[in-house]
């Protein structure tokens, strides 16, 4: 009788292990809120469907490694987020999925999702991934601070010269961090482009010595050194620009849509006192989109079952993702349902806004990335001139993104 | 068979787990190093020819038409590119070489025409794909080797700003550590062994950072070192400026050798202490009998007598403080500051140059190599 039991349960055990195909999906774990609504979405997926199961598994810490050491050994999950920073070197080495057949066979709409955040996951006119959300940059403000030493708040019209007159204004009524920047590149890309700069020229090299792309690096430097009116976080004893912001060490900020989440959780007093407007432009507005895909693994064995998961979670999904943790939407029609006002400027921005992607010949620019950041750093400390540091980047920049 | 093979048999089956581990984790990966040192492997390709694909459905992508709707060769031949198909819609990469022996091998006409016939539609690995249309080199497709570069990568070491600005911060880490934390290891287990009261508490409060995770000490020099943090506040009596002392690249690298020689100095205690307590009292009782002071005992008795163990600390510390990693990698964001195995990692996980960082490893071994055959040279082992 036992033994018959037995039987029986292997038997079972072994044919649902054969109907079931379960999809691994991971990325890297979010705050709570964002593994809450993950989990929701899954659960609902897995609900519905008795072939296909979703499996949440995320990668905690240092995800580009340790994702790209599990392709290599063809372990990788079947979905997977890429970040469109470094999209381009892993489509470029076809270790993801082109969707182009699926989008056809299925007629899904690409059209349904904003533009910049589709085009931002195509390579060579495929399709290798589709935007989980978006995140833009947008400038925050402490109504409090600015109250206090009596200076008008920012706008959603302001200008550079006006970002850097307010900010003056803070420091002359003797608040002396009004702004905080980080030395990292992406935060530079909205002033090169704003000040009608370009990144890369027609053939991939560096065009960040343009007079343009020069002044609004400058403008950006400026700040620290000549002005005085911005620090790093670390000057300010917080880990990076958010906290900075909840610790009310400064006034002013430029960063994204997570931050509010942190602020929420971390710092609900100040949270209530922050206000948000559009970055300020100069020429014309800018501002940095980052986002992530889901994309499939080119060699997962399960491809036709993979995409039903990813149509599912950049649709339904998305819907849960944003009603529960408070990202904003890539699809159109989701983002018109969210309505939260204290979202609209980076909603605003996903109009004018640029991926945080520089294109290169081999698809690799974290070289290039630590190389121009460390510069960037020797410029906030004035170890160099610009001028050293533009000639620097313009000798190396071919051989930075050669990928040797 | 003789009672002594089948002993050797079954003592090497008892230990072969252990053979096994080693030869596995230890042995290979050496060899590895050093040969993909010679290469550009990067591991992003290492499982390219394994993918499967459906060519059918590749081709019928990348012309644009379905299979059943093709009736000839000819329908179809204009608007087939072999490269683009082979790179993007197949998915092999290809380098310049590879890209040759696909345009001058590539038997095109038999694709099109198995396309046309309807025998594509099955999925297969991306090397027998290859290995079935290409009329000669498919030996370079069947599984991801390397290029071999020669000394290229070490050449390439010369010219490369960081590799210098690394092994310097190494070096400099490692000529400043070592004999500050072999000095004050030496006088804290001479305190430690003395008879004075609560020396217990004193070892235990030397050894506990040796024993505490480098994050968590990481995480509290953080806080010490921030601009807001102890240190600064200290200063401030004394009417110094604040310095964010991680941050500025003068002070980063200093910072974390005063972080990394409290550390380790009450680890090295324990060895100097096991030293002390070979040295027998006779010693000690005969020199006092002659007049010395301690100061003399220090330098004539237990220094001389100490210097197996001095050996051991200095080597052990200079392998250490050239490798030095954590500390780096938790509190250093300039590339001013990093050191040698930081560098290496950076190329190996996040530019996906595994082989000019095994060249770098290797590189790293071999200076770690000679610095420990230089020590042992000029302080002889006694024993």
């Amino acid at each position: 009788m036992k033994k018959a039991f037995l039987v029986i349960l292997t038997i079972l055990i072994v044919s649902m292990a054969f109907s079931v195909t379960t999809i691994t999906i991971s990325g890297w774990p979010g705050n709570p809120d964002e593994e809450a609504a993950i989990k929701a979405a899954v659960d609902e997926f897995n609900a519905k469907h008795s072939d296909i199961q979703i499996n949440w598994e995320p990668i905690p810490g240092n995800y580009l490694e340790t994702l790209k050491t599990r392709i290599s050994a063809g372990t990788a999950p079947d979905i997977f987020y890429v970040d469109v920073y470094f999209f381009e070197e892993l489509a470029g080495k076809n270790v993801l999925l082109p969707l182009d057949i699926f989008i056809k066979k299925d007629n899904f709409d690409l059209n349904a999702y904003f533009e910049p955040l589709v085009e931002a996951f195509k390579y060579n006119g495929r399709v290798y991934g589709i935007a989980k959300d978006f995140s833009t940059l947008a400038l925050y403000y402490n109504k409090e601070i600015f109250d206090k030493y009596g200076v008008p708040y920012p706008t959603n019209e302001d200008t550079w010269f006006d970002l850097l007159d307010k900010a003056l204004q803070l420091k002359r009524k003797g608040f002396e961090t009004p702004l905080v920047l980080a030395a990292d590149f992406n935060r530079v890309i909205p002033f090169i482009l704003g000040a009608g700069g370009k990144l890369v020229d027609d053939n991939l090299n560096t065009a960040l010595d343009m007079p343009a792309s020069r002044f609004g690096i400058k403008f950006y430097i400026d700040m620290v050194t000549k002005y005085k009116v911005a620090v790093e976080p670390q000057q300010v004893g917080a880990g990076w620009i958010g906290e900075a912001l909840g610790k009310e060490k400064v006034a002013l900020a430029m960063t994204g849509p997570w931050t509010l989440g942190f602020l929420k959780g971390s710092y609900p007093d100040v949270y209530k006192k922050i206000g948000v407007v559009e970055m300020p432009s100069l020429i014309k507005k800018s501002t940095m989109v980052y986002t992530v895909s889901w994309s499939i693994n080119r060699s997962t064995p399960y491809k036709n079952e993979a995409w039903e998961v990813l149509k599912y979670l950049v649709t339904r999904g998305q819907e849960i993702f944003v009603e529960r943790a408070g990202v904003l939407a890539s699809r159109k029609d989701i983002a018109a349902k969210d309505t939260d006002p204290i979202k609209t400027p980076f909603y605003k921005g996903a109009e004018y806004a640029h991926p945080w992607r520089v294109p290169t010949p081999t698809g690799i620019f974290s070289v290039a990335n630590d190389q121009i950041n460390s510069r960037l750093k020797d410029l906030f400390y004035g170890k160099i001139t610009l001028d050293e540091a533009l000639k620097q980047i313009k000798e190396n920049y071919l051989d930075w993104v050669s990928g040797k | 068979m003789k009672r002594r093979t089948r002993e050797a048999i079954a003592g090497y089956i008892f230990a072969l787990p252990i053979i096994l581990t080693v030869l596995i984790f230890t042995i290979y990966p050496i060899f590895a190093a050093f040969y993909y040192s010679f290469t550009d492997y990067n591991p992003l390709n290492a499982r390219n020819l394994e993918t499967k694909i459906n060519p059918q459905e590749a081709l019928e992508f990348h012309l644009g038409v379905f299979q059943t709707d093709v009736s000839s060769v000819d329908e179809i031949k204009d608007y087939f590119d072999l490269l683009s198909f082979i790179k993007y819609d197949v998915g092999v990469n290809l380098d310049e070489n590879k890209e040759k022996i696909v345009l001058e091998n590539f038997d095109s006409e038999k694709l099109l025409k198995d396309f046309v016939e309807g025998k594509l539609n099955k999925e297969m690995k991306l090397s027998k794909f290859m290995s079935e249309y290409l009329k000669s080199g498919a030996k370079y497709f069947k599984r991801y080797i390397p290029n071999f570069l020669g000394l290229e990568n070490f050449k390439k070491m010369l010219n490369d700003q960081y590799f210098r600005i690394s092994l310097f911060n190494a070096f400099f880490y490692t000529v400043i550590v070592v004999p500050v934390q072999t000095f004050l290891a030496l006088v804290l287990a001479v305190a430690a062994n003395s008879k004075i009261k609560g020396v217990k508490f004193f070892k235990l409060t030397f050894f506990i950072p040796s024993i505490t995770s480098s994050a968590a000490i990481s995480m509290i020099f953080w806080m010490i070192y921030s601009k807001p943090g102890i240190l600064n506040r200290f200063l401030g009596y004394f009417g110094f400026q604040p310095i964010a002392w991680l941050e500025n690249p003068n002070t980063a690298l200093p910072a974390i050798m005063i972080m990394n020689i409290w550390t380790t100095a009450g680890y090295f205690m324990v060895t100097f202490l096991a030293g002390l307590q070979d040295i027998p009292k006779s010693i000690y009782e005969a020199a006092r009998i002659d007049g010395a002071t301690p100061g003399k005992i220090f330098w004539k008795i237990i220094l001389p007598l100490l210097k197996p163990q001095i050996l051991f600390v200095a080597t052990m510390g200079t392998i250490g403080c050239m490798q030095v990693f954590d500390q780096i990698y938790f509190l250093i964001k300039n590339m001013r500051n990093i050191t040698i195995s930081f560098y290496i990692y950076k190329n190996a996980f996040e530019y996906g140059n595994m082989g000019y960082a095994s060249a770098l490893s290797l590189v790293l071994f071999v200076i770690i190599l000679s610095l420990t055959f230089i020590q042992r040279k000029l302080v002889k082992e006694t024993y």
